[in-house]
């Protein structure tokens, strides 16, 4: 108990940071949709012209965003990385930050066990987790309320929440099982993003060319796009179940890797 | 009763030299030195025993427990204080020693101010703040405030003035009256001298030898210095058990273990103008140990 307050104590002020920075990036994009929306002028029109791969990139490929719910399917994208970024940051960190400030002599030679400390660490990264996707649905639902012209917006974005929250779960025991396996820690955090862009680039490949359609499975930012997930989609049972077996496999490398490991003095 | 047994103890580090080989024991109430340069596999073999690393090969038990096993156990009853101390830095020195009290099932407020008191440390002040000597300190605090039944210490005097040397060694002294049982690994041996009972020297990650300090002292070894009219031959002295022989022109100095009748005889078919025998302190066998396996 003691080490998950800690824990949750010295990742206060960066939660705060994310959180912030998660309302503008929501307000910010919701606002220029109101500026689009107002100038008369159609986006879709607009977009009609720019070229596939750019819209890809984008995220704004097959979304009407005209309408403030497509307008926010694209934004989702972004909160999405901003969400995942945040988790598999988090999730290296807090495991290899002992090793990185040396404190590891203080920590590992009270009497707990190891697996004890990586579940206090990991519960108290889940509730920064859970914290950070509440604010994003919390920031998203009074936000949207105030552009979306009475077109009911709430489910659409409460599901949506769902599939980031898995993302993110699944983001920070990536960071986590990196910061477990590796001999130096210290990169874990680095890695962990290098991962979360090289899956990204992954799926925007996907996006561009259809015939690397079976690699989507490879890229956990095609489990749950905002285009299938909207507008009664919901989540695809297939992805929440290879989803939930990553998670699994990947919190009990965590543990086990940890266990056995030298600690890097 | 031994509180500490390691058995064949041996940690490699891929192609780096870790510990090889290693076995002693320590034995309840007793302070137990630890020394070698630096480098020779101490902290090593400390880490290991606190289970920070584990064995390669060989084991070993605190309180009679494997030490790897029931680790949490046995850490209920260890102060350890790592040769280089270092602490969440945002936290005040209050705050760190409470964090770290409240992993022992006892309260400690008590003991945390009177170790305070005498370490003469202001818990008040932010922990970066603090010079490497008060962080020392800190770590004195820390390692000792849940009255611990062995206390594990690696170079714990560096960064520390002589004066607080001194009440950091009273401190020591009086916790082992009490009961504890302390492992004091370093590489200054006047202060190993002072404080310990016995000691294990090791060297390259092998265990050179396990002696009393007073076995080490007084027993064996003599410290020959003669003054002789004219200047001997270096293979004068050329008899089993010299060692560090020196010829300076007049004056021939050595180091003799063995039979002293052998010694005297050869002293006394010489003319000498003086004549020096005394007890060699500790840094000097401690050097003939190393230097005899070169």
């Amino acid at each position: 108990m003691n080490i998950f307050l800690k824990e949750l104590k010295s990742h206060r002020k960066s939660l705060i940071f994310w959180s912030i920075g998660v309302f503008f990036m929501v307000a910010s994009g919701m606002a220029k949709f109101e500026a689009f929306s107002s100038s008369g002028q159609s986006i879709n029109t607009m977009m009609a012209d720019l070229p596939k791969s750019l819209k890809v990139v984008l995220g704004m490929s097959d979304l009407d965003l005209s309408m403030a719910s497509g307008y926010y399917g694209m934004l989702f994208l972004y909160l999405l990385l901003m969400a995942t970024i945040h988790a598999a940051m988090l999730g290296a960190t807090i495991i290899a930050k002992e090793e990185r400030d040396k404190t590891a002599e203080f920590l590992f030679t009270k009497p707990v066990a190891r697996t004890t400390i990586i579940t206090a660490k990991l519960l108290a990264a889940f509730v920064n987790i859970v914290i950070f996707n509440l604010v994003t649905l919390v920031s998203s639902i009074l936000l949207m309320g105030k552009y979306s012209h009475g077109e009911d917006v709430a489910g659409e974005i409460a599901v949506l929440m769902m599939g980031m929250f898995i993302l993110q779960i699944l983001f920070m025991v990536i960071g986590s099982a990196l910061a477990a396996v590796k001999r130096k820690p210290k990169t874990a955090a680095s890695q962990a993003t290098a991962i979360l862009l090289l899956t990204y680039g992954l799926a925007v490949a996907v996006d561009l060319n259809e015939h690397l359609k079976g690699l989507k499975y490879l890229t956990p930012f095609k489990y749950f796009e905002a285009k299938n997930v909207m507008y009664g989609g919901g989540l695809e049972t297939s992805f929440v179940v290879l989803s939930a077996v990553l998670i699994g496999v990947l919190a009990f490398a965590t543990f086990f890797f940890y266990k056995k490991r030298d600690l890097n003095l | 009763m031994n509180v500490i047994e390691i058995n064949n103890l041996t940690k490699t580090y891929g192609k780096a030299r870790g510990i090889t080989d290693i076995s002693f024991h320590v034995e309840q109430g007793e302070i137990f030195g630890f020394i070698g340069p630096n480098g020779a596999g101490k902290s090593t073999t400390i880490r290991t025993l606190l289970s920070l690393i584990y064995p390669t090969s060989g084991s070993a038990t605190i309180f009679g427990k494997d030490c790897v096993q029931a680790a949490p156990e046995i850490k209920k009853e260890i102060g350890y204080l790592p040769s280089e101390v270092f602490y969440y830095d945002n936290m005040k020195v209050k705050d760190l020693l409470k964090y770290s009290a409240s992993f022992y099932k006892k309260d400690c407020n008590k003991r945390i101010k009177e170790l305070a008191e005498i370490m003469d440390l202001d818990l008040n002040k932010k922990i970066d703040d603090l010079s490497l000597g008060n962080k020392k300190k800190v770590g004195i605090v820390q390692g000792l405030l849940h009255e611990p039944k062995l206390i594990i210490l690696d170079e714990p005097t560096s960064g520390l003035d002589p004066l607080m040397q001194q009440k950091f060694f009273e401190l020591l002294e009086e916790e082992n009256k009490k009961g504890a049982t302390i492992l004091f690994s370093s590489h200054i041996l006047s202060e190993v001298q002072r404080l310990c009972n016995r000691v294990a020297i090791i060297k390259e990650g092998k265990i050179v030898t396990v002696e009393k300090i007073s076995t080490l002292q007084e027993n064996n070894y003599k410290k020959f210095k003669i003054e002789t009219k004219t200047q001997l031959d270096r293979n004068y002295f050329n008899i089993s058990g010299v060692n560090n022989l020196e010829v300076n022109n007049n004056v021939t100095s050595f180091i003799f273990k063995g039979n002293i009748n052998d010694v005297m005889k050869k002293i006394a078919a010489t003319e000498i103008a003086n004549l020096w025998i005394e007890e060699p302190d500790l840094e000097e066998i401690f050097m003939h140990y190393y230097e005899k396996e070169v």
